[in-house]
């Protein structure tokens, strides 16, 4: 990772998508490039994936990846609700209703990003990072690419309903993907050439019991078809290559399992696997030019 | 229909109250003797795309209109939402926090027993599966049934079932699905479509829900149309009716507002279309 990005006249970007927990399929993916001596030249996330992205941005190895993932995501954090956030829904008049609403308690989160990540910024980073959230009021995409990661990080992954939107720069910011749920435009905006895109499908239900599990449903189905308009749109609008890396599960994968880390992190090396030669050929292709 | 041109749809997209400026659309292409080869809806952009393919003339269709948006289409969702919050209420795939009678009604008053094959132009209309999250172009069967599918606001009105399948509304698969007339053979595609508007308080679990749906359609309409501009080789013309007052949902005395508007996008795009069709002649 530490390589003159220089060497190579390409620039390869890694972008890794929301997915929640398994976003973690993206240490499979770095075991694959590092074993293969492939550098990149800026990496980007959204969402469960900004994680990553920054843990590969700072040059952290794939064993502490995974010790982060299973610190950070634990039933605890499911544990912790806000008491006051459903008296809210339930009497918005008394309790003062707004836009700072969420149902968790996210101080463990964010005493688990600190843990993490503590005052490090951007500007720390070895291989360029970018961090994608949306403006909660106007829907926009924004990038993130300066200041302390763990705000960055807490907006990227500040899931409507869960988690209460984050202010960063006066801005009010919620997951990255309500824009784009696997941001390819900041890699291509930013110069690369050879964009390695991992993203995920967000899970349907499968009973619907309460109205919030209905609200989860709807909301993977405008994720996954945004996700697929947005990724149509690139793919045909780029002009150099897009490589999709889109690990298949077949083990359910709910939002906080965590034993299934090493499973999810052997299926996205399989993923990364598939698409090695197609990948080699496009860096090889370049040099020779 | 019109051997002589390459084939015109319009595209009507999800936009509720909005979607009347469909009529404004549709007066200027009467007033100009410019037919229509087929029309395509999504979500309240259905209720338009099914009178203009069954060939209601204005005034009826401005009735059916008013008569749609009124007070009680709405009746019971605050009480229903803090019931389904606090577990009172059964909520599964099929519920909808209001009763659908009142908008069951509106329909079959607007368009009674008449089925797609009853169609003056060729109509299709747009849902999405509830399950799988997919497109589901409806183009057969009963208009209500395909049009209650379609506007089927979620968590607001309950899924729509046809031919086994649950369908929601079509905004949550494509807001503005231009692919569908793409597909059907369109050349020239009027594509009619609504930025859903932002809320500057959020002062309600409903005000965020509402909200966050905005979001999500918004990022949704650009993605596709963006793509579908970049994919489709013959011409997509958009109609973007420029909004500068507050359009709110049960203000039926807006509606001439809002179809003005819809007449003026269309004004302003007419030339282009008249150029188009003249040079494709053959």
């Amino acid at each position: 990772m530490t390589d003159d990005p220089n060497q190579n006249p390409k620039r390869v970007a890694l972008v890794i998508g929301s997915g929640s927990v398994k976003c973690a399929a993206a240490i499979g993916l770095q075991n694959v490039l590092h074993r293969e001596g492939i550098a990149l030249d800026l990496v980007v996330g959204c969402s469960g994936g900004s994680l990553y992205a920054a843990c590969m941005a700072l040059g952290y190895d794939a064993p502490t990846i995974a010790d982060m993932t299973r610190r950070l995501w634990t039933r605890e954090i499911t544990r912790r609700r806000s008491y006051s956030a459903w008296l809210r829904i339930l009497l918005p008049g008394v309790f003062g209703f707004d836009e700072t609403f969420g149902l968790l308690d996210d101080r463990l989160v964010m005493e688990r990003l600190r843990a993490a990540f503590g005052e490090t910024t951007f500007a720390q980073a070895k291989t360029p990072l970018y961090v994608a959230a949306t403006d909660f009021m106007t829907g926009d995409q924004v990038v993130l690419s300066r200041g302390r990661l763990v705000d960055a990080l807490r907006a990227s992954i500040a899931m409507p309903y869960i988690f209460k939107p984050q202010r960063v720069n006066g801005q009010l910011l919620v997951d990255g993907y309500l824009s784009d749920p696997l941001p390819v435009g900041i890699a291509i905006k930013e110069g690369a050439n050879v964009i390695v895109a991992m993203g995920f499908e967000s899970p349907y239900q499968s009973r619907i019991t309460s109205l919030p599990r209905f609200s989860f449903q709807i909301s993977s189905i405008m994720t996954n078809n945004l996700f697929k308009a947005n990724f149509a749109f690139h793919t045909l609008a780029h002009h150099s290559e897009v490589i999709p890396v889109v690990p298949e599960f077949h083990e359910r994968i709910r939002l906080f399992d965590t034993d299934k880390i090493p499973y999810i992190i052997e299926e996205g090396e399989r993923a990364m696997e598939a698409q090695l030669p197609y990948l080699h050929r496009l860096l090889e292709a370049t040099t020779a030019r | 229909m019109n051997a002589q041109r390459p084939s015109l749809a319009l595209v009507i997209g999800s936009g509720s109250v909005k979607c009347a400026a469909a009529l404004g659309v549709w007066k200027v292409l009467q007033n100009e003797n410019i037919k229509l080869d087929m029309v395509v809806g999504c979500s309240g952009g259905s209720l338009y795309a099914a009178a203009i393919a069954l060939g209601y003339d204005i005034s009826t269709s401005e009735t059916m209109t008013l008569s749609f948006w009124t007070g009680d289409l709405m009746a019971g969702y605050a009480s229903n939402l803090r019931a389904a919050m606090s577990g009172e209420m059964e909520f599964t795939e099929r519920s909808g926090l209001v009763d659908d009678a009142p908008l069951m009604k509106a329909l079959h008053q607007a368009f009674g027993e008449r089925r797609f094959d009853q169609t003056l132009i060729p109509l299709h209309l747009v849902a999405t599966d509830f399950r799988s999250g997919e497109k589901v172009v409806l183009s057969q069967g009963k208009l209500v049934d395909a049009i209650r599918a379609s506007v089927a606001i979620p968590i607001v009105w309950s899924p729509w079932e046809i031919d086994g399948r649950l369908l929601t509304d079509g905004a949550a698969a494509d807001p503005l699905p231009v692919d569908v007339a793409i597909k059907e053979g369109a050349y020239i595609i009027l594509s009619l479509g609504f930025d859903l508007p932002h809320r500057a308080r959020l002062r309600s679990f409903n005000a965020v829900q509402t909200h966050l749906n905005s979001i999500y359609i918004n990022n949704l309409l650009r993605a596709t149309y963006a793509f579908y501009n970049l994919a489709h080789h013959a011409e997509i013309i958009p109609l973007w009716p420029n909004f500068d007052r507050n359009v709110s949902t049960f203000d039926t005395q807006q509606f001439p507002y809002i179809i003005e508007q819809g007449q003026r996008a269309a004004e302003e795009q007419l030339p282009y279309l008249r150029r188009l069709l003249e040079t494709a002649e053959v």
